[in-house]
Parts: C-alpha cells; structure tokens; sequence
C-alpha cells in the first residue's frame, strides 16, 4: 500500500530543529569568545565554514541508500583502528595528547571518525540473529570490540574520548539485553576503580559489598572467582596507571577530588567556569557582556567551556535553552530507537545516544562542577571541526534511518 | 517481549529515568548557581576583574585664626613607572636626571613585588620642570614611564612654621601594621608637629580608579569609562590658633638668631605664634629629600630640625622671680609693705650672691620692677624651697603643657627630693636654692612654659591647655567643629596676681628693665631675664604681655647666646603683640620701613 509521505515524516524535524538551535548557540559563543582574542580570533570564521562543509555532509549522509551503514561497517572498523594506529605513530600532539593529524590547514582527529566506526560495527555484530549476549564467550569479543580502540585511544592517551567509548559500548551491550549479572560483570571493576579514588578504605567497602553480590548471584565457583579477580585487580590498578598519567592528567583528577586545593591550578577552569556561570544570573550579562569570557579567564573556553560562555553572558534562560534542547534530542533518539526498522538501526540509533549523552554529561556535569574535569567537548557547540563533522554525520546516519524506516498506516 | 530482550521496554525506561536524573541534577546545579548564589558568584567575578588603583586625596589646608591660608597644597608631578611596559636598561639615565643615587629605581620595584607589574609604581614626586622637559623630549623611548599630576604640600603663604606644622613622610612598616586598611605603601602620613597628631583628620579618604585587567593581570582599560570610580573626599581643612601676621613678623625677627617665641591668648590657651629659629625649610620634604639634604640638615649644629619652642630647656633666669613673689604673698609670708635691702647682692654663708644694681631697700613691687636680686633671693630661702617649688608647679614648670604636638619637653622644677636624687641626700646645702630664687642654676623651662606662665598671670590663674587647634571644617557640610580644650585654675587669689602684675607692669611703664617695649596706645606688662649660660653668651629672655587691662596676648621669647634680654628679646616681643593687637598701624609702619629702606 503506497503511503503518502509529508516531509515531516521524511525528514525529522524533532532533531533538526534543536539540532541548529545548538549550533547557533555555538557560533554566538565561539564568537563571543575568540573575536577579541589575540591568537584565536579566527576561530569564529573556521568553525563556521565547518558548520557549511558539516552541513552539507550531512545532507550527503542523509541521501545515501540506507544499506551502506551496515555493509561497510566492518570495513569503517578496521580503517578506524588503523587510523588509531596511524596518529600513534605519526600523529601531531595537542594538549599532552597525540590525537590529531594535521593537514596544514585543518586537523583531524582519527577517534572522532573512530567513534562512527565503532558504532556501525558493534551494532552490526550484536544485530546478527545468533548472538546471545549473555554468552560469556560472546560478551567477551563484544567487549573486545570496543576494548580495541578504547585501548588505543588511552595510549594517545585521551582519558575523556576512552571514556565515551565506554558509555557507547556499556548503553549498546545493555540494549542488547545484557543480564543483569552481565550488566553486574561489565560494570563492577569501574566501580571499583572509581571508589578507589577515594582511598583505599572505601575501595576495599566496595569490594565487600560486590563480593556479597557476587554470592548473591549464586553462580558457578569459576565465573565467581574471576569476576573477583578481575574487581580485585582494577582496584589495585588505579594506582598504577596514576603513576602511568602524565602530570597534567594527574593534576585533573587530584582537581576533582579537592578542587580547591590549588584553584589557580588544574582546578583553575572549572572554578573560574562556575563563576561565570554562576554570575551570569537569570538573563545573564549579555552578548559580549560577560567579563569572566571577555577577560578571558578561562583558558580554551571556546572548546571545553563553551557552556559557560552561554551561562555568563546569556544567563539561567541561556543555559536552560541549552538543556533543553539536549534534552529533545535524547528523548527523541529513545523514541527512534524503539520505531527503527531493525535492530541494527535500534543499536546505532542508541550508540549515537551514548556518544552525545557521555559528551554531554561530562562537560555539562564540569562546566557546573558536578563531575570530574574531564577534558570533551559539548557536542555542536565546541570549537572542533572534525568533532562537529562527525557528530553531524552520526545525525545523518540516523536522520537516513528515519527516512527510509516503514511506515504503517 | 521479555523484560531482559533486546530493546526492551525496562531497558528503554531505564535510559529515560538517566536522562530524567542528569537533567534534574543539572537544573538544580543551574538553579542553585545562577540564581540562589548569583550574588556570591557575581563578587568573586568581579573581584577578578577588576583592580583599584587608589586615588590619594589632598591633605586638609591649615587656616590660621582668622581664616588665612597658611599651608595650602599645589599640584606637583610624580613620575610613575609601569615595570611590565619598561626597559630596565633606562634606569641609570632616569636616576641621573632625577638626581638622585644609583639603584634608586630598583628599590622602589623591589619594595612592592607582590604588586600587578602592570599597575604604575610611583617612583617621585615634585619633578623638576627640567626633568619634565627633558621627559618629554624623550618620551617615545621611555615606554611604561609616564608622570601624573599629584596634590604636595605648599608653604608659599609667607610663613614658614616648620616646627609647629611639622612634614609629612612615607609611612613607616610600623606605621602600616598599626594602621592596616587605611594607609598603603608609599603612601605620606605626618611625621612631626601638627602634620602628626591631625593625621586622622587631615589625610582624607582614599579614592579608587577602576581598571579591568585580565585573567593575566594586565589592564585592558577602565572600568565603565571611569563611571564608577571612586572620588577621594578631601582631608578635613584645620583652622588654627596662629595669628599670620604675628607668626611671619616673629619669624623674621628671628632671622639669624637661635631660639624660641611663643605667643599664648591668656583666657583660651591658643597658640598665637610659634617659633623656633633656625626654622628649616618644609618644602623640602614635600617632595623627596636626598640623603644629602638630609645630613645637611642633621649635621647643621645650629640644629634647625630642633624644635626649640617647646623643646629646648633653659634656665628661665630673672623672668622667674614672679614664681617667688607669689609663693611669698599667698603664703603670707610677705605683703606690699615688706621690704628688703639691696647693698648689690646678698651674703649667704660664705658665699656673695650679687645682684646688677644696688637697689636699696625694694618691697615686692619694685624687686620685679627692678628686678632686684637680693630680694629674690632671700624670698625663696623665706619661702622655703619645697614650697617654692611646689608654686612652680602650680604654674606648669617641671612638666609638660599637653600642647597638640608631640614633642614637647617638661623641663626641670627641681624640689628638695630632686635635690636628694641628684647630689645625695647631704650632697647640697641651702646655697644651692638661693640662684633658683631669680631663675638661675638648676632650673630649666621651655618657652613654651614660660609663655603659658605669663599668660596664668595676665589672666590670674585661668586659662586653658594651650594649643594649635582652634576647630577643624568637615569635608562633607563644611560645618566648622570648634574643638574644646582643658580649663586650668591654678588657684592664686586675685589680690596677689594683681601685685605681680602691677610688678611687671612698671618693668615695661615704670622705671623698669624694659621701657623701651611700651607701645603707643597698648598697655604692655613684662619681665626681662638672662639665663646664664656657662658654655657662652647669655640667652637672653622676655615675657610680656598685653593689653594690661585686659590681657589677649602672651608672649615668651628666648633668644639663645644673645646678651640681655631686654636687649635682645624684649623688642621681639614688642613687634608681635603690636602685630596682633594693632594689625593696622603695624603694617603701616612696616610699609614705611620697607619704603625707607628702598631709597
């Protein structure tokens, strides 16, 4: 039966909208921040003809026959990983990290296009009909999947991007239908490594109580025992890789811990970002009014703290805007992941979700001094090409979906 | 579908109730941040940004009695430097041009490192027009050096007063703890005199220019045009006590000559003129003063920077023989009918105490008249020295006066236990008393005391703290606050006060010491002394005051190593009660003498 598509049912308003609402948002800040700024002042004209090229890239995404995604995801995979490897190898370093490679005119950063890969591939091994997801074996290569190039990406080593990968392969492997013991096995020794900040007696209360659960739990004494060892390990391995971390990685983590301890250090950013923001008010100071972005008190604010950008200078009605739209987004991909035709669109659709959600969380949750200073961008407001070229194809990929998705009527 | 399948929908609430609990925390985290604790974060935002650069107000002015400017303030340049904009290799050619020692400039940086290297630092004030001249020529390569407009002190108003007005200085590392929050480094506060003890009143309230500066600290312009700057308010303007006229002529009476002048209003204590000679110039340190000026004036032996009029303690020789006529007459001991013979001195035990004249046989009257010796003498043996001392007291001599300056000394107005201090219990004999009788020997008094002596005895044993500080003008309603001062009465009866005074009045009208004092139409009353003064010339002494019968003026004048005081004080005097108490015929007569001496 021949349905008569509106363009509303072709297109999806529901995510472009917010999705331009955010970008200009973006522009205004990047705007704000770097027009006066003696060596970044061109950052506004870059990222807007960014935007223009991401634009049109998206709308190539958008047209593309829908199978491609799948067909092509194992060979996007292993061109990731060997980008990953590439920029290991010949790669330019920013910021302590060797994560981009540079052309000159513009950089790239191969975990960017890494992030899509993954996704497209992961989804398209879990989507096959046979996998038991609760199959230790299975659950093991899903996890080697990702492992991959979350290992690489630590080598760089890019704390924030590793950590993004881990919420895209942890939301996909539980829409899966990961059990909860699975769920309980995947996530205990990060629970265990995050306790251990704290010190070694609230680590040592947490493997306790994931003893007792193990127990609870009632399973086989081998699958018991190496699950503890494993918690027992991650416990220990803090640690080690502190001692591993560059100084300045050191410094951020020690900065969540007390971030007062040094505020004209690591802490620095994130105080002087909750400043910002927080003087900012209800309708904030104005465009180009605010002194904390104006004074340029925050280092890079164009990139990581862009949300305080909007708090100062556009206030509680600014920030909330933000949220807001965020918050569209996300409902919306839930929403998307439960109509999508398969379950390799479901899982892509819920892939993409965990990237823009772990982007989101962990910047927001810095800029307003809730999470630890983990250096990510906010999704299609930061500064960042490649980071906004990726997460506009990851939209166009999905955006695809929805158009060629069946309609019953 | 089961709840543990693919895309179930547990596994999709789930994600929702993520979402749910990362959007609430944030729109708390917003909430609390933006709008609860806006406030706080709006401080600490501004705190950041923006510096103050204080605004130093213009000291209060001194007015004298009648209103006269006397110590104004002029605009003077200060050459500021900004350490981040300069070129250290400057130094040694800006030091040459300012005159002053090598590593100068260093200093000054090196004082205050804690500072913004992009706030100015004040490097000197009062440039020379030639320094400006020079500056300015050379401007282009001097960058970060730049000199602002500044408020210094101005003694252009005929008066020089250095030892009343005192200067002002940096203040001192003791200074800034005790005064914490008001005074900062480099800022002036008075150092001496009135400077000194107004300095609550005078140095005003501190402005602020408003700059934005960065998270680097460097100033990026003002702060709202300057809208929001904060205006210094003035320092409260003093009105003294000090009659110009009287003060400039005793001044330059006192030109070349060593010694001190001050002039008292008997009933209120205000200090009419104040002089100590050699005066030093206080322009010199309203700008900056080289280590050379500085051991110029130290090493000066005539010790300008000495404040001879309430500081230098002389013996107050014949001027003090009143002190004796009144112990002598209120105890009973004598009245106007007794008398005393004056062969020319007077024996006691082995020793002759001379006197200048043979006076005969004088009662108390004709003795101060006269200034008879060999009455005193005996007087105070009559007396006995205690009590004698103990009236000496009563008239302020041993201690200090409490005068609105600082340095201040109480002289001695020895008893028989300072006596016993000084010699040991038997070490002296009555001889020893019998000098102090007319002023001589162990006794010693400012002229300050002695002022305030005669100013007790014109006005019969009233009159109040004397003092610099008729009231001050508010800076904020220019409402004039009289400020009000102790009332001393010494309690001497009017009967004998009138017998002393009838005494000094014939020094000056009868056949006394100082007849050439008189003045047309005025009545003046006086005494004549002369310390001796065993290292050189006598210093010769004079109080006086007038009008007679109703006295506003009196004045104690010493002149150090001078000779008699009738010869050498008492004409002193003379001018400065005539140039209070007769302002226009003095300064007609000073118009002729200056005609005169013209042609």
């Amino acid at each position: 039966m021949k349905v008569n598509y509106r363009l509303q049912d072709r297109f999806d308003f529901f995510i472009f909208i917010p999705l331009m609402v955010l970008i200009v948002l973006g522009l205004l800040g990047i705007y704000s921040s770097t027009v006066n700024h003696p060596t970044a002042n061109g950052n506004f004209e870059r990222q807007f003809s960014w935007a223009l090229i991401s634009m049109i890239v998206f709308f190539i995404v958008y047209f593309l026959p829908p199978q491609v995604f799948k067909s092509y995801s194992l060979t996007g995979y292993i061109f990731s990983i060997i980008l990953l490897i590439l920029v290991l190898a010949i790669g330019k370093t920013v910021y302590g990290a060797k994560s981009w490679f540079s052309f000159g005119f513009a950089g790239f950063q191969p975990s960017e296009f890494a992030k899509i890969g993954t996704i497209l591939f992961l989804a398209s091994w879990l989507s096959k009909d046979n996998v038991d997801i609760n199959d230790p074996k299975t659950l093991f290569k899903c996890i080697a999947i990702g492992f991959l190039p979350i290992l690489l990406i630590l080598l760089e080593p890019d704390m924030g991007t590793s950590m993004v990968f881990m919420v895209i392969i942890l939301f996909m492997l539980f829409w899966k239908g990961l059990s909860l013991f699975g769920l309980f096995v995947v996530l205990s020794p990060g629970i265990v490594l995050f306790s251990s900040l704290f010190g070694k007696i609230i680590m040592f209360i947490m493997l306790a109580l994931i003893l007792l659960v193990l127990i609870l739990f009632k399973r086989n004494i081998f699958t018991s025992v190496t699950v503890m060892v494993i918690n027992l390990g991650t416990g220990f391995v803090f640690d080690i890789v502190y001692k591993i971390l560059k100084p300045h990685q050191q410094k951020r983590i020690d900065a969540f811990l007390d971030p007062m301890a040094d505020p004209l250090g690591s802490g620095y950013n994130a105080l002087q970002a909750k400043v910002a923001i927080g003087s900012g008010g209800i309708f904030g100071k104005g465009f180009m009014g605010g002194n904390q972005t104006q004074l340029r008190f925050i280092p890079q604010q164009w990139t990581d703290f862009i949300y305080s950008v909007i708090g100062e200078e556009f206030g509680f009605i600014g920030s909330l805007l933000v949220l807001t739209m965020f918050l569209i987004i996300f409902v919306r991909l839930l929403n998307l992941s439960k109509q999508a035709n398969g379950s390799f669109e479901s899982l892509v659709t819920i892939g993409a979700f965990g990237l823009f959600f772990a982007h989101f969380a962990f910047n927001i949750g810095m800029n307003l001094g809730i999470t630890p200073v983990v250096g990510l961008p906010l999704p299609l407001l930061s500064y960042g090409g490649s980071s906004l070229l990726v997460n506009l194809v990851m939209v166009g990929i999905l955006m695809n979906f929805y158009k060629s998705r069946r309609l019953y009527d | 579908m089961n709840d543990l399948s693919f895309g179930s929908a547990l596994r999709s609430k789930i994600f929702y109730l993520l979402i749910f609990f990362f959007f609430s925390a944030s729109f708390f985290q917003l909430f609390k941040m933006q709008i609860i604790n806006q406030k706080n974060y709006e401080i600490k935002s501004e705190e950041n940004s923006i510096k103050e650069v204080p605004i130093v107000p213009p000291r209060g002015l001194f007015y004298d009695r009648f209103f006269n400017l006397i110590v104004g303030n002029k605009s003077a340049f200060t050459l500021e430097i900004v350490p981040a904009f300069y070129n250290k290799q400057y130094n040694s050619i800006i030091e040459k041009m300012l005159e002053v020692p090598e590593g100068y400039i260093n200093k000054i940086f090196n004082k205050d490192k804690n500072y913004s290297k992009f706030l100015p630092r004040k490097i000197m004030r009062g440039l020379s027009p030639k320094f400006i001249a020079w500056f300015e020529e050379n401007k282009s390569q001097l960058k970060g050096v730049d000199y602002i407009v500044e408020m210094q002190r101005d003694y252009s108003y005929g008066i020089s007063g250095s030892h009343m007005f005192g200067y002002t200085k940096e203040i001192s590392l003791n200074q800034l703890k005790l005064f914490k929050g008001i005074y900062e480094m480099g800022d002036y506060v008075g150092n001496n005199g009135i400077e000194k003890t107004y300095e609550m009143y005078l140095h005003g309230i501190k402005g602020a220019k408003l700059f934005m500066v960065d998270s680097k600290q460097q100033v990026i312009g003002r702060y709202e045009n300057g809208e929001q700057d904060i205006q210094p308010r003035k320092g409260y303007d003093l009105v003294l006590t000090i009659d110009k006229d009287a003060q400039q002529i005793a001044e330059q009476l006192f030109i070349g000559k060593k010694g001190g002048l001050v002039a008292i209003e008997p009933e209120t204590g205000e200090i009419i003129a104040f002089v100590s000679a050699p005066e030093y110039d206080l322009s010199t340190f309203a700008s900056f003063t080289s280590g050379n000026q500085w051991k110029e004036l130290i090493n000066d032996p005539d010790k300008p920077m000495f404040n001879r009029a309430s500081m230098s303690q002389l013996p107050p020789g014949s001027t003090f023989k009143m002190i004796g006529a009144v112990a002598a007459l209120e105890e009973g001991i004598i009245d106007t009918n007794f008398t005393l013979g004056c062969g020319g001195g007077f024996q006691f035990g082995n020793r002759f105490f001379k006197c200048t004249h043979t006076h005969g046989r004088v009662n108390v009257i004709e003795a101060i008249e006269k200034s008879c010796n060999t009455f005193f003498y005996q007087i105070i043996l009559k007396v006995g020295f205690d009590k004698w001392s103990e009236y000496g007291k009563k008239f302020g001599f041993g201690e200090k006066t409490g005068i609105d300056i600082s340095e201040e000394a109480r002289g001695i107005m020895p008893n028989s236990s300072y006596f016993n201090k000084v010699y040991g219990k038997n070490g002296w004999t009555q001889g020893y008393v019998v000098s102090l009788g007319i002023g001589q020997g162990e006794v010693s008094a400012t002229p300050l005391q002695l002022a305030k002596y005669c100013a007790l005895i014109a006005n019969f044993g009233k009159t109040k703290q004397p003092h610099f500080l008729k009231g001050f003008v508010r800076n904020d309603n220019n409402q004039f606050i009289p400020s009000n001062y102790k009332q001393i009465d010494i309690g001497i009866s009017r009967k004998t006060m009138k017998i002393v005074r009838e005494g000094m009045f014939r020094v000056v009208n009868g056949a006394g010491t100082a007849t050439h004092v008189k003045i047309d139409g005025i009545n003046v009353a006086g005494k004549t002394g002369t310390a001796q003064n065993p290292h050189g010339q006598d210093h010769a002494i004079f109080i006086g005051f007038a009008p007679y019968e109703n006295p506003k003026i009196a004045v104690a004048c010493v002149v150090e190593n001078a000779g008699y005081g009738a010869t050498h004080a008492a004409p002193i005097v003379r001018s400065v009660i005539q140039a209070y108490l007769q302002k226009e015929v003095f300064k007609k007569n000073q118009l002729i003498a200056k005609k005169e001496a013209e042609q």
